[in-house]
């Protein structure tokens, strides 16, 4: 009974991930998701996000339906982005004691349908029996099949960088 | 013979630049335009809170067809007002099945979604990304982005 307190899966419905693929030459490549899902098993170490690709929010509206066209992230066809994956060392993390964790999380991140292994550096924070999560990582696009015309030209970065904030309750 | 062609030379030079220029005026429209307040648009269809959520729910597909990508105006009871980033997010949850939807607001009303509480009656103004059925919580979701409220 006494270990099952902390047995139980965090989540949240307002996870925020921002995608920045700016450029010295274009400023405007960049977006972010405020109503993203993330779940974190204290007793497994499981971790899991997962993002509606058309609720990322640019200022310009052509880059917004770039995004989400055809030749990018094809939304229509593959609605979400998803990870699932575990902390590596759940050691690393003590779930019941107040404190800020340095740890990593290893996973599949599936884009556009394509299925990739990561390894992402983060941070927990424990406090008071909520759960922060942060991490800060890049993507390759061409790894999940994303090319074209602006990334060639250096208008879009070829390496977007991903930020991820959470509070799980 | 020459003095035939620059005439012509100084006509294709000039469309040339007329063209050129239309082209970097388009460019520069397209490249720094900003989506419009929301509260300012026109909503295509003005719902109630959980019929709308019960209406993907029973067939995300057709509801995807009917909503996704327009302006709604959504009705109803605030279920959770949830922190995101630094700013909240607002709820209305089907309790029944624990389908919902979830609104993320416009910079410009950030401070207003703030000052609603669980329980208030809203009515939300944004643009639907649609619905998707969650693996992680076994339910429908439907989210939407530069939202703003009707007063």
């Amino acid at each position: 009974m006494i270990g099952s307190v902390f047995a139980q899966k965090k989540t949240t419905t307002s996870a925020t991930v921002s995608f920045d693929a700016t450029t010295s030459l274009d400023s405007g490549p960049k977006a972010d998701n405020k109503t993203v899902i993330a779940a974190i098993d204290t007793q497994t170490g499981s971790v899991q996000f997962e993002a509606n690709v058309k609720n990322f929010t640019f200022a310009n509206p052509t880059m917004q339906g770039h995004f989400n066209g055809d030749k990018w992230l094809n939304s229509n066809e593959f609605p979400t982005f998803t990870f699932k994956g575990n902390i590596v060392d759940k050691s690393s993390v003590n779930f019941a004691q107040d404190g800020s964790y340095k740890t990593e999380a290893e996973g599949i991140l599936s884009v556009k349908g394509i299925e990739k292994k990561v390894k992402v550096p983060g941070t927990i924070v424990v406090k008071g029996g909520n759960i922060s999560v942060s991490a800060n990582f890049s993507i390759a696009l061409a790894d999940y099949g994303i090319s074209g015309v602006p990334v060639d030209a250096g208008k879009v970065a070829k390496q977007p960088k991903i930020t991820v904030s959470a509070e799980l309750k | 013979m020459t003095k035939q062609k620059r005439p012509m030379l100084k006509k294709m030079l000039g469309t040339g630049l007329v063209l050129v220029t239309i082209a970097a005026g388009i460019y520069w429209y397209v490249a720094t335009e900003k989506f419009s307040d929301t509260k300012d648009r026109k909503a295509e269809f003005t719902v109630k809170a959980i019929d709308f959520i019960r209406e993907f729910a029973n067939n995300d597909s057709a509801a995807n067809r009917k909503y996704a990508d327009k302006i709604i105006t959504v009705n109803g009871t605030v279920s959770e007002i949830e922190a995101a980033d630094t700013t909240v997010n607002i709820k209305f949850i089907d309790t029944a099945s624990s389908a919902y939807a979830i609104f993320a607001f416009q910079e410009q009303h950030l401070a207003e979604a703030k000052s609603v509480k669980v329980g208030d009656s809203v009515s939300i103004k944004g643009s639907c990304s649609g619905g998707v059925f969650s693996e992680i919580l076994g339910t429908e979701y439907i989210t939407f982005k530069r939202c703003a409220l009707n007063k």
